[in-house]
Order: structure tokens, then sequence, then C-alpha cells
């Protein structure tokens, strides 16, 4: 069954609806509906394009969703698969959330969140942590200086957040990529 | 009095300088919550939990967030504007072929980089919705908890928190 602009909308759309617990199942169901079940992509395919979303703009997933629909199904397969995989999800959780909105006021809902927040908090502490360990990782296997230059440049991060900065994060991004390329180039002239 | 022309450039900017579901974090709480009071921390705390529980990248705990800002008007500017910067991912990749991919020091550095400072950033921004939020045994207990859990690989993310929801409503009330 080759891969048409509506079949892969309707591929997305059932994997936008299905992929609660976050962005690992949705990137399971992906795999499992593109590459083991349909075969529209091969696995080589799959990983390569995940890869490259790591540095895409904005949610990893829909830059995902596009290249993969893209490739499958020219732009109108890009732009069936962003649709299909963002339009049922966030339908739901709108809907979620005016649910909270009513009842938030109650003392339960209440007690619910003082449970449920820091636990996000605690998933999204092992979030940054599992984003940024391999980076540290790749630096130190290049070397000390390396190493003190990624953990620099954690530590900047950290510090302009937690000193309440008027600059904007964009800029701390911005700045920590520029670095990040300068100790490459200086790293590649010096090997 | 929200203007929806400049909430949806602020997701949009928020969005398109950051990467991952929640790489937007510390922005969008920049600019909504310290510069201009549009939202409050526990707004954007419930819309983080929201946007785990929901199907879906948990990065649309914008659009939840949006919702909580500014009704169904936030809502939907707020879905328009994560759904433009994933398109760039094609001149992200014409561009990353182009400059020697992976091989060339100064892309691969220029990556990793934004991703060091952004992890950075990302860890404190959680911390501090921790605080905001109100740091007492009760919160640390439970930010460490679901922190053991998920390291266990035991637990499924949605399963802590579904347990963290029947513990608070059991034993927090």
């Amino acid at each position: 069954m080759t891969p048409t602009p509506l079949r892969v909308l309707g591929t997305f759309l059932s994997v936008g609806a299905q992929s609660f617990g976050g962005g690992a199942t949705t990137q399971f169901l992906l795999h499992d509906a593109l590459v083991t079940r349909r075969g529209w992509i091969t696995n080589d395919e799959f990983a390569r394009a995940f890869a490259l979303c790591r540095i895409a703009p904005g949610i990893n997933l829909f830059a995902l969703a596009v290249l993969l629909g893209r490739r499958m199904a020219g732009p109108a397969g890009a732009a069936g698969a962003l649709v299909g995989l963002l339009l049922p999800s966030a339908l739901i959780t709108v809907g979620l959330t005016a649910l909270y909105a009513q009842v938030q006021d109650f003392v339960l809902a209440k007690a619910i969140l003082r449970g449920v927040v820091p636990a996000t908090i605690g998933l999204g502490l092992v979030t940054a942590y599992q984003v940024t360990a391999p980076l540290l990782k790749q630096s130190r296997d290049e070397g000390r200086a390396p190493l003190w230059v990624g953990v620099g440049l954690v530590a900047a991060g950290a510090t302009v957040v937690a000193a309440g900065s008027r600059l904007p994060i964009v800029f701390v991004l911005i700045g920590g990529g520029v670095i990040g390329a300068l100790a490459g180039w200086l790293g590649r002239k010096q090997g | 009095m929200i203007d929806p022309l400049l909430y949806f450039y602020l997701m949009l900017k928020a969005s398109l300088f950051s990467t991952g579901g929640m790489g937007n974090l510390p922005a969008v709480r920049d600019d909504l919550v310290l510069r201009r009071g549009w939202a409050s921390d526990e707004q954007i705390a419930a819309s983080l939990s929201v946007g785990q529980i929901t199907p879906g990248p948990n990065g649309l705990w914008v659009v939840s967030l949006g919702f909580l800002v500014d009704g169904l008007r936030g809502a939907l500017v707020t879905t328009l504007a994560i759904s433009l910067p994933p398109l760039l991912i094609l001149l992200v990749e014409r561009l990353f072929h182009r400059l020697g991919g992976d091989d060339h020091p100064a892309v691969r550095g220029f990556v990793r980089g934004l991703g060091l400072a952004g992890g950075g950033a990302f860890a404190v921004t959680l911390i501090r919705l921790l605080v905001g939020h109100g740091l007492d045994a009760a919160s640390v207990f439970f930010t460490a908890a679901s922190i053991a859990l998920v390291l266990s690989r035991r637990v499924p993310p949605v399963a802590i928190l579904l347990l963290a929801a029947l513990a608070g409503a059991l034993l927090l009330r």
C-alpha cells in the first residue's frame, strides 16, 4: 500500500489520538505504524530523521512528522502528517484543560495537583538530565578542555535563569551555540 | 488585557528559538509570568501536568496554558504558533547537509552548545516552578519519588502521574 497524503493523514491522526504518555509513546507508535506495520519508512531513515529533529526548532516530533510526511508523500504528506499529529491531541488537551479549569478550586483538585505538579517537575528534571548528559559525555570524549566548556555552558544557562536576569533566554541559547561552535572550530585547529 | 497578536508572537518566538517539548519553558515563563504577568507559575505548572497526561508530545502543554490564559482564543493562537517552527526542519535539513553535517566541528559544536546552555536554563526553570508551587516536605518528596520511579524504568510516566494524583488526593487534603 503506497503512502498517499490522505493515508498519511489518517495514520498520523490515529497515532495522535492514541499516544498518551508523552513523546516516548508518540515516537514508539509512529515507528510501529510507519516502519513495522506499513513499511513506508525504513528503520534507518526513521533513526536519521529523528536524530536531525533533535535540533529542529519547536516540538521535535512535529518536525519528525514533517520530514517523514514529505518523504512519504511530498509537501501534502508533510502537511497531512503535521495536522494529523497535532489536531486530536490539541483538542483533547484543550478539553482536559477546560475540565481542570472547572474543578481547580475544589479541595480535591488542589490536593491532586499538590501531588501531580512536583511529580511533573521531577519528570522534567529527568528529561533535562537525559537531553543534557549525552552532550556532556560527547564533550568529555573530546578532552578535558571541551568538558570544562560544556560544564561552563550548562552553568551559564542555569545562572542566567537563577539570577533572574532581564536577558532573554533566546540570547543565552544562541550565545551557548556560538561558544560551542567556536570551541569546536578551535578544537579542530589544535587537533 | 491580552493582545492575541503579541501572544502569538511570544509563543512563536519561544518555540522558534528552542527545541523539544519543554525547551520553550524558560522563554514562556520569562515573557508571560515575569515580564507581563499574563500567567502565573501555578498555571504554568498545571499546564505542564496536563501536557504530560494528554496524548501527543508533551510540548502541547503550551496549548493548555493558552487556554488557561486566554480561553479558546489563546489555545487556537498557541496551536498555530507551535505548528510553524517545526516546518523549518526542511530548511535545517538542507543547511545541515550543505555545511557538512555532523562532520563539521563548528556545526556540531553549535548544536551541542545550544543544548548545554538550554539544559542548564531548563533545569533551573523547573526548580523555580517548584519553589513557586511551594517548597515543603511533601513537594520535595513527590519530586524525588517521581525521579526515582522514572529512573527505575519500571513505571511508565503516565502511571507515575496517576500515582501522584492518587497520593495527593488521599494524603494532602
